[in-house]
This record gives C-alpha cells, structure tokens and sequence, in this order.
C-alpha cells in the first residue's frame, strides 16, 4: 500500500494512468486504434512532439519560457533542405551544420537574455520574429523539395515491427537529458538555477553560463526536431514549427514541470506528449466535427493537467 | 488621440496620392499581400513582376506577413503604405476584420482589389478576384465520384484552416455533390493547411478507416501534398483521390498513378490581371455598375479566376490549362468591368 502510494507521488504515473485509461477507451471503440499501421502513426507522432516538448521543458527548468522553439526548428529545418537542394552539401553534413544552426539560436537567446537583463519571455517573442523572418526571407514561402532519398529513406523506415526509425534520435535524446538533470552537474546546475537563481549564484554556479548552456540544449533539440519533420515530411515547408507552442508547453506541465522552474521530468513530459498525441488521434477517429476539435482538444488537456495535479499531493524534489 | 496623429502622419505622407486622380502608369508601385505564408501565394510574385513589365508600371511585388495574423497583415499593409506603395491586391486576413485596414488605405487614394479570397461586403474593394472555391469543391468532388465508378461512394474530405471562409463554402460544396451522386461524406478533416497536423491527422485516420473509404477529396494545399504522399505510401489501396492545386508533390502523384487529379486554381491569373485592374482603376477608370458580377457569401462584386481540372493526360501542360485561364480572364476584362473613359 506504502509503495503504491509512494508511487502515485511520482510525477509519471498520473500521466501513466491517463495513457493506459485513454488507450483502453479507444480501443474499446476502435478496434484499429491499435492495429500495427496505427501505432507506426502514433510513434511518428511522439517522436517529433517528445523533441519539441524537451526543447522547451530544459527552458522550464531554468524557471524560463522559450517561445522561439518552433522558429528555431523551422529555421534548422529550411536550411537543412536548402543547404542541400542549393548547395549541394551531402546530408550528414547538412544535418551537422542545421543543428549548429539551431544550438547558435540558442544561444544567442540565452546570451541576449543575460546580456540584457530583459526577460526571456521578451526576448524569444524578438527572436521567433527574427528566426521566422530570416525563415520566409531564404524560402520566400515556398517549400524545398530536394529531400535526397536518403532522407526520406530514414523517415518512413522501421527498425522492425511498427516501431519507426524516427524514434530512435528521440529515445536517445531522452535518455541523454534524463542522464543530465540526474546525474552530470549541468544537469544539477539547470535545476539548481531553476529553484533559487539567487542562492545557485552564491553557491558558486555560474547562473548565465547555465541559462546560455539551456538556452543551447533547448536550439539543439528544436533543430533535432526539424530535422525529423523534414525526413517525416519529405519536403521542406517554412512552416515546419508554427504550431509546436502549445504542445511544447502542454506536455511539459501534464508532465509535472513547475513553471516558475527547478522541477522538471523527462519521463512524465514524454507521456505528456503520449497523451496530446492519442488525444489528437481519438478526435480524428471518432469523427468529432471540425468546429470542435480545438475546444475539446483543450478540455482532454485540462482534463489531463487536473488528473496530475489531484494526485501531486506532496512536493517531490528534484527532476528525473 | 493616436489614431488622429497616424491619421495626420499618413495623410502627409500621402496627400499627393490622395489628391490624383488619374497617374501615370509609371508611378504605380502595387502591393500584392497574401494573408500568409502559403505556397498558393507564390506565383503572385511572378505575375506581378510579369505585369508590372508587360504594362510599363514602377513595381508590383509579393509582400508576405510573417504569420497569418490579421494584426501581421494590417501592419504590413500600413508599413507599404508608408513607403509609397499605392494599390493593393490582398487575401483577406479576415473577411470582416480586414474592411476597417482596407477603408483606412482606400482613403489615401490606393486602390483596393481583394484576391483569393473576398471581403464581406460592404467594403472599399473594386471587387473580389477569386476562385469560385465552392464550385472548384463541387467540380472536383464530381470528378472524384465519377472515377469511384459503380459500387460504395464513400468520401473523406480534407480541407483547410476554418478561419477561411472558403472552408465552410467547400464543405457545403462537396456535400451538395455527394448528395447528388448517391455518395456519403464519411468524414471532414479540417484546420490542417499545415504540414504536421495535416501528416498526423490524415495518416491516422487513414490507418483506422482505409477500408471504409473509396475516396478521397482535398480542399487545401498542403493536405493535398500529404494525402497524395500517403497514398503513394499505402500502395495498392484502391481509394480514388482528387486533390487542388498544383504542388510538385500532387502533380507527379497524378503521372504515377497514385492521384486521379487536381482541381487548378489560378493564382497567376489573380496576380496579373489583380495587378492590370489596379492599374486601370489608378488611371481613372471606375467599376461599371452594371458590370457582370457574381456573388457568393460574401460579396457581389465577384469575379471568376478559373478552374480546370487536370488529370494524369494534362499533368505535363497544366501551365497551359492556367494561361489559357489568365488569357480568357483578361481578353475582355475592361470592357466587361471598367468604364475608362
């Protein structure tokens, strides 16, 4: 009983049991939902969305928000087609040079906002109009299409059964950031700036190197996450990354982040995206009319918070 | 207080504008302004270059807002505004919140034509140069049943953002063909002109119900791209599909196989002629009252662009199907729509 309650504490296992109900429902009234193409679907789904979601959940730690993450994704993903289509650079290089891209970003909000002293909020709502404008003014609103076929080869392959190959960067990330926060002292640094920026700073952590290295990670897994959409997409849209907001920050708080920072989870933000993503699934499968899909979108979504947080009925310490 | 004083800036900065009547061709410096960053938009920027070249005109360029967003597109508009920019062609951000920008412009003399997608009368625009988006809908949910052939008719329809108003008028449109045909809407899909939405909506649900649809119809771009994609990626399914547009994507789909066709739109002919008329109606020439206008729910100055459908036979010449539409559209515009005497 003791573990059973020591385990309902835990910032996973609300969003766990809101995954397991959620999928019993449906299956209950679609007996598709888990057929193998389904799942592939899915699958694809969460891979790209945990990226998004850990983008901007490494953002929350620190106690601060990143609205640039879907510019920056974008902005890696139009450069890396384009670097191939227009310049003829071989993918893997290309891959190379979009994730610098998108670490640069980053960083450049994280030192602007410690440069400045203005608040991050601020700052990203500059640079996702700076990201999003130098976006259109190298696309011109129009798509590439020189995806080699390498690439589109890596986005619909299966390393076997219906699990995608898509997923494999995502687990690998997940684990990295979970080894991080847990174990490396960045990790510890993050959360520690996150808690208490004033008492990290006199505890000798050097709070804008720690912003500037979040700000990093989080422009590394946006342009990650850009990169995947194009080998999913097969095509380079400049709209990659104009709806990744609201899930970026969704998953993370059905997951137990605490906004004002220093709380964070891999694991329960991973099924916060698990959660939006059979959500959105459920909506299309049982027909629900257009007009309202946004509206019980977002009641499915409150729902989800408000089931994590009945059961948080004690503070728990530290990100895991 | 800040209204009067934008009022008094812009009317200092356009007076000459608003003063004239009748200008030289060679002043005319057009907007062409989307509501957003859309591939649809794109030929806009060569039919103005085209246009501006053919007619002898100081520029008529593509502007795009970052965003759609009306606050983006407003902004813009009042930006090249300012920097001499004296007629507009524009896509409504929204078709009833974009009338008081369009009337603010309109009253320092630049001419206003709406294009792709209309004002809700009453508003300054000359008139509304569009596709006739519910009958596009219709033609092509035709063309999709006749190729289904005998047996079950079951449709699902893909289609853009809700916000547009062209959504509702292509759902109507289809549902009326089907309804005529014998065939049932299974199922609408919207709000998905975006590439993941529409890639994680249409792929689930045609991995839960492939088997009970025998067509598909899409309505939007980008939907088009993504259905066509995942058809290719589905095989044999036996689901017929009739897309819009002409992505690179939908078009080879329709050479392979894959897609049974596409129903044109004419953004080119929109730009050109959007941008001839702008011209026409800066050298002084007015809207005929009696001109033959069409109506749809928004207005009744509308004009036709043209449709065409095109299949796997017209694939390789669908750049004829969109110049033989600009040409039709131009050949006796003046003298059907303008007085210029």
């Amino acid at each position: 009983m003791t573990q059973i309650s020591r385990l309902s504490r835990t910032d996973w296992f609300g969003p766990l049991l809101a995954t397991i109900i959620a999928i019993v429902v449906i299956r209950a009234f679609s007996a598709n939902f888990l057929s193998s193409f389904n799942i592939q679907i899915l699958l694809l789904a969460i891979a790209v969305n945990a990226l998004v979601a850990y983008s901007q959940m490494i953002i929350i730690a620190i106690g601060q928000m990143n609205l640039s993450v879907g510019a920056i994704g974008g902005l890696a993903a139009i450069s890396f087609v384009g670097m191939i289509e227009v310049w003829g650079i071989p993918a893997p290089l290309a891959v190379i040079l979009a994730l610098a891209i998108g670490v640069g970003c980053g960083v450049i909000n994280g030192v602007l906002i410690r440069i400045t002293g203005i608040s991050a909020f601020v700052i990203t709502l500059a640079t996702l109009s700076i990201f999003k404008g130098i976006n259109l003014g190298i696309t011109e609103a129009q798509p590439f299409y020189g995806v080699p076929d390498s690439v589109k080869a890596f986005g619909s392959a299966l390393v076997f059964g219906p699990i995608p190959w898509l997923v494999v960067p995502t687990v690998l990330v997940a684990v990295g950031l979970w080894f991080m926060l847990s174990r490396m002292p960045v990790g510890r640094f993050i959360l520690a700036v996150g808690s208490n920026e004033h008492a990290a700073g006199l505890s000798g952590i050097s709070v804008g190197a720690t912003v500037i290295i979040a700000h990093g990670i989080s422009g590394l897994l946006a342009a990650i996450a850009g990169v995947l959409v194009v080998a999913r997409l097969q095509i380079g849209q400049p709209s990659i990354g104009d709806d990744w907001l609201i899930l970026s920050f969704a998953a993370p708080v059905i997951g137990g982040a605490i906004l004002a920072g220093g709380h964070v989870s891999v694991s329960a933000t991973f099924l916060g995206v698990v959660i939006v993503a059979i959500i959105t699934q459920a909506l299309v499968l049982f027909n629900i009319d257009p007009f309202l899909v946004q509206v019980v979108l977002g009641a499915l979504i409150l729902a989800a918070v408000g089931l994590n947080k009945l059961r948080a009925r004690a503070p728990i310490g530290q990100g895991t | 207080m800040k209204t009067y004083i934008h009022a008094i800036t812009m009317a200092g900065l356009f007076g000459t504008a608003a003063a004239t009547s009748a200008l030289a061709a060679d002043d005319s410096r057009f907007g062409l302004i989307p509501g957003g960053p859309h591939p649809y938009f794109s030929a806009w920027e060569q039919a103005g270059a085209d246009a501006a070249r053919d007619y002898g005109l100081s520029a008529s360029e593509y502007k795009v807002p970052q965003k759609w967003e009306l606050s983006q597109q407003n902004q813009l508009l009042e930006s090249l505004l300012s920097q001499g920019y004296n007629g507009f062609l524009i896509f409504p951000g929204d078709p009833v919140g974009a009338v008081s920008t369009a009337e603010e412009i309109s009253g320092y003399g630049a001419p206003i034509i709406a294009g792709a997608g209309c004002y809700k009368d009453p508003s300054p625009a000359a008139f509304c140069l569009g596709t006739d988006t519910g009958n596009s809908a219709y033609l092509g949910a035709k063309e999709l049943i006749k190729a289904m052939g005998d047996g079950q008719k079951r449709i699902a329809h893909f289609t853009g953002f809700l916000v547009d108003p062209n959504t509702q008028l292509r759902i109507d449109a289809v549902n009326r063909a089907a309804e005529e045909e014998g065939a049932t809407v299974v199922q609408v899909i919207a709000d998905i002109d975006a590439p993941e939405p529409a890639e994680e909506k249409i792929n689930a649900y045609l991995a839960a119900n492939a088997g009970d649809v025998d067509g598909i119809i899409t309505t939007a771009w980008v939907p088009a791209v993504v259905a066509a994609n995942a058809l290719r990626k589905m095989g044999d399914s036996g689901i017929k599909m009739v897309g819009i547009d002409h992505d690179e994507v939908v078009l080879q789909a329709i050479k392979d196989g894959v897609v049974d066709g596409t129903m044109l739109q004419n953004p080119y002919g929109q730009g050109y002629v959007g941008t001839f008329a702008l011209d026409k109606l800066r050298s002084g020439c007015t809207v005929k009252d009696d001109a033959p206008f069409g109506s749809n729910a928004l207005t009744d100055k509308f004009i036709d662009s043209g449709t065409a459908y095109v299949d796997a036979s017209s694939a390789d010449t669908y750049l004829d199907a969109m110049r033989a539409e600009t040409d039709r559209l131009l050949a006796d515009f003046e003298e059907k729509y303008l007085n210029c005497n």
